[in-house]
């Protein structure tokens, strides 16, 4: 076979049993690259992020592939239907695990035990397995058992509690954080055991618990804890190194410039600009920390020179001299206005089963030589298992349908019950 | 808070590493900073390049025990742990030179210098392929390294606005607003490390390195995703700021104990239904039992605050110990909302061994967070703190590179390293 050298991962095969974001997006970013990546699910229970609704269709119930965040975090991957609860499904899970090089599973602590595929036994039928778990509290400690979705995580980590302004008691994100930051770091250490079997040959168990992939995150803010004993200060858009920094308001309803000044040049810009040239050589000034002290009259006077102007002026003007400024964009902004995502050709669209084609926010991963493809959305349970029972596994049709009959493999045309 | 076990250090210190016999030459600021941290605490010899007056990162306050230095800032000291740091100014023909002969032994380099300085200097990517093909050149900047917006500045909160994070956090009255620490810039470089990571393989196999050009904005509207284009394209509302409550997430949110809050969040249909059967136990509330509210959280979409009033007649019975463990034990995603007190010092970390003071440590040496992940065989370790001013510069000119004494005070007094 021809190797496409454009795809990096090719000809590894990964064995996903997840759901949600924090594995999923793992194997989404593996397939880009030219991986081959099987994700087991049951009919019976399927990934989370299939159970959605579609406004467009409110009355037409879930439908497990119309999703917009399966489509993507699931994209360019292979569907198979196993009902791992059943006894004869545990054999046909490990025979798939046999012939692949790295499993991702995101289950809570116990559940691969209960079903039979615990480390032991996976790794006994593949020496050199790399074996990637995570959720949320980990496989060891006290609360291993407890459950926790992404803003969770975003809570228990104390990254709610310390970011945003000081008057709120916890500042959330839209985004469940850690979850793809978990699954960042999931990637990374997943390709750091490749390196380690590349070089001796042999597998191993990684566990990610995403409180503390989360925290790593944001580790030097932490530190002021754990070095002096005392709470960090909560910054809201503040900086403790540079200054003045924050959003402004601008012209119309909810718009706002993010706008950092990191060095005396950049002030004494910035003052001209704001027609206040006498700030620059202003004693009160002359250093980020001496503004920081002065920082609500600052403010003031940025916010009166931006608040009567169109946002992506704002930022215009001040990137020509050379500061950094940014509008705070909504995905509309970035979709439809920012030239530069355009020019790069930032956002992916992908051919989809049912729906022609979605667009979804494009692999960052920069690797000039060996960019990466998606070959498909992410699609209905079950899709891919004639190729991966027949043509991987090497199963008959007799078994195949004797095994269905049992219904250790589901078929793929069971209605989805939820 | 306990320090990992000396019996546990032991162990750790006869198993390899992962990135063992990869060096990686940093040349970043604090873009990339947390980048070359991922590599040098999974083994990679790390050497972190500083201009001879020091890295910027040196005075971010605040300091260890509060005394300004340039080798005691909290940020500098966790984001460099494990590295060795030599000095070199790179705008010297000399330093340039001693570059390229630490690059043709490298495997990875690092920079986080607007598009075009590298090249400007005569350090482009081309030269070092030139001399090394397998060399990988990872350059993390606000906007890559193509577009119209390529030469723009960015900070973490613009890098922030412009990736589409400050718009979708906190709440909806207040102006938008910023995570802890740098957020924007530690996904840019935990991207970049993994595409650092698969860059490195393919060299390893195909003998050809590449160039990896992390744009910090893409990494956060990537990460962002939740938030992003497909699900505005889908349902044709804009995501914005939504309190402590995740849009998708029916219900969701911080609900009112007796001695604080409580985050609480349901997806899954089973869920809401042990939800749903805890309130009726104990408010004896019997519309919660209604049909039309079981299933998935997006049949819930039209009744999150009727929910919300009903989980809060429930919540305020409780202190948020209490309601934590009671919602544990029902399987229900209850969780407390720790400062940074109560996680350094929480029980459950402490158990896992994630706050660590280094290997063969003072007592009195501080403590940091730790592995974000546990390896069997090649595990995360914490061997060495953050590199003074030029620490390495003799071991890594002389020793390593052949340079005589004579000639590094030569350098230093010329000012190229």
């Amino acid at each position: 076979m021809l190797k496409d050298s454009t795809q990096a991962l090719l000809g590894l095969r990964v064995i996903e049993f997840t759901a949600g974001m924090a594995g999923p997006w793992i194997g989404r970013f593996m397939a880009h690259c030219g991986a081959e990546v099987i994700k087991v699910e049951s009919i019976k229970r399927p990934d989370v992020t299939r159970l959605f609704i579609p406004p467009s269709d409110p009355d037409g119930g879930v439908q497990a592939q119309a999703s917009p965040w399966f489509t993507d975090w699931n994209a360019g991957k292979r569907f198979i239907s196993l009902d791992l609860t059943h006894p004869q499904a545990t054999p046909l899970a490990k025979k798939l695990v046999a012939q692949s090089d790295i499993v991702i599973e995101n289950y809570a602590t116990g559940v691969m035990e209960k079903l039979g595929l615990d480390e032991e036994s996976l790794q006994q039928v593949k020496p050199d397995l790399i074996h990637f778990r995570t959720n949320g509290y980990g496989h060891s400690g006290p609360d291993r058992h407890h459950i926790a979705w992404g803003p969770n995580i975003e809570a228990i980590s104390g990254l709610a509690y310390l970011s945003g302004f000081r008057e709120r008691d916890c500042s959330m994100t839209q985004y469940a954080y850690p979850d793809p930051a978990s699954a960042l770091h999931g990637l990374f250490v997943i390709l750091c055991a490749l390196e380690h079997r590349r070089k001796t040959g042999e597998g191993q168990v990684i566990s990610l618990a995403q409180v503390e992939a989360t925290i790593s995150c944001f580790g030097n803010t932490l530190m002021e804890q754990l070095g002096n004993g005392k709470p960090p200060a909560k910054l809201g858009n503040r900086s403790l190194w540079d200054s003045p920094q924050g959003c402004y308001p601008c012209r119309g309803q909810d718009r706002w410039c993010a706008i950092t000044i990191a060095n005396q040049e950049q002030w004494a810009r910035l003052c001209e600009l704001l027609k206040k040239p006498e700030w620059a050589q202003d004693p009160r000034f002359q250093s980020a920390s001496m503004r920081a002290e002065h920082h609500d009259l600052i403010d003031a006077a940025i916010e009166a020179w931006t608040v009567s102007r169109d946002v992506f002026e704002v930022m215009e003007i001040l990137q020509d001299t050379e500061i950094a400024a940014g509008v705070v964009q909504t995905t509309e902004d970035q979709f439809q206005r920012d030239p530069h995502l355009a020019e790069r050709n930032y956002f992916e669209e992908i051919p989809h089963q049912t729906k022609g084609s979605v667009i979804a926010p494009g692999i960052p991963l920069g690797l000039t030589a060996t960019p990466g493809r998606t070959s498909d959305a992410g699609a209905a349970v079950g899709r891919d298992n004639a190729y991966v029972l027949e043509e991987i596994m090497g199963l008959s049709e007799e078994e195949i349908s004797q095994l269905t009959k049992a219904g250790a493999i589901e078929d793929p045309n069971l209605k989805t019950t939820v | 808070m306990k320090a990992t076990t000396p019996t546990l250090q032991q162990s750790l210190s006869s198993m390899p590493q992962a990135l063992s016999g990869r060096r990686v030459l940093d040349l970043s600021d604090e873009k990339g900073v947390y980048c070359t941290k991922l590599f040098a605490d999974m083994g990679a010899d790390v050497i972190k390049i500083e201009p001879p007056g020091g890295a910027r990162e040196r005075w971010f306050p605040p300091f260890w025990k509060d005394e300004p230095d340039e080798d005691r800032s909290l940020f500098f000291l966790y984001m460099n742990t494990n590295k060795r740091g030599v000095t070199l100014d790179l705008f010297h023909p000399s330093g340039k030179e001693l570059f390229l002969r630490l690059a043709k032994e490298a495997d990875l380099i690092v920079d986080t210098s607007l598009p075009g300085t590298l090249d400007h200097l005569g350090l482009g990517f081309e030269t070092l392929q030139t001399q090394h093909p397998e060399v990988v050149l990872t350059s993390i900047t606000g906007f890559g390294q193509t577009g119209p917006h390529r030469h723009y500045d960015t900070s973490d909160l613009v890098s922030n606005a412009m990736g589409g994070s400050l718009h979708v956090v906190g709440e909806e009255s207040d102006p938008p607003v910023s995570l802890a620490g740098s957020q924007a810039y530690v996904m840019a470089s935990t991207t970049a490390a993994a595409s650092s990571m698969i860059a490195l393989l393919n060299a390893s196999s195909s003998g050809r390195g590449q160039h990896v050009d992390i744009s910090i904005q893409e990494s956060v509207l990537a990460v962002t995703s939740i938030a992003g284009v497909g699900k505005w394209l889908d349902d044709g509302i804009v995501p914005k700021r939504y309190g402590s409550a995740l849009f998708a997430s029916v219900p969701s949110g911080a609900y009112p104990c007796r001695d604080g809050k409580i985050y609480l969040m349901i997806n899954r249909p089973l869920h809401w239904k042990a939800l749903a059967d805890w309130i009726h136990e104990v408010t004896g509330n019997n519309e919660v039992l209604d049909p039309m509210f079981h299933g998935p959280s997006s049949i819930r979409q039209p009744y999150r605050e009727l929910l919300d009033l009903f989980i809060s007649e429930l919540t305020q019975g409780f202190s948020v110990e209490e309601f934590y463990r009671e919602g544990q034990r029902r399987h229900l995603s209850v969780s407390p909302i720790n400062t940074a007190e109560t996680v350094s010092r929480d029980a459950h970390l402490a158990a896992r061994h994630f706050f660590v003071k280094p290997e063969n440590a003072a007592a009195e040496e501080l403590t940091y967070p730790g592995a974000p992940y546990q390896l069997e065989k090649t595990p995360w370790r914490l061997q060495r703190t953050a590199p003074r001013l030029g620490q390495h510069n003799a071991e890594i000119y002389c020793d390593e590179l052949g340079l005589s004494l004579d000639q590094l005070f030569e350098y230093q007094n010329m000012g190229v390293v």
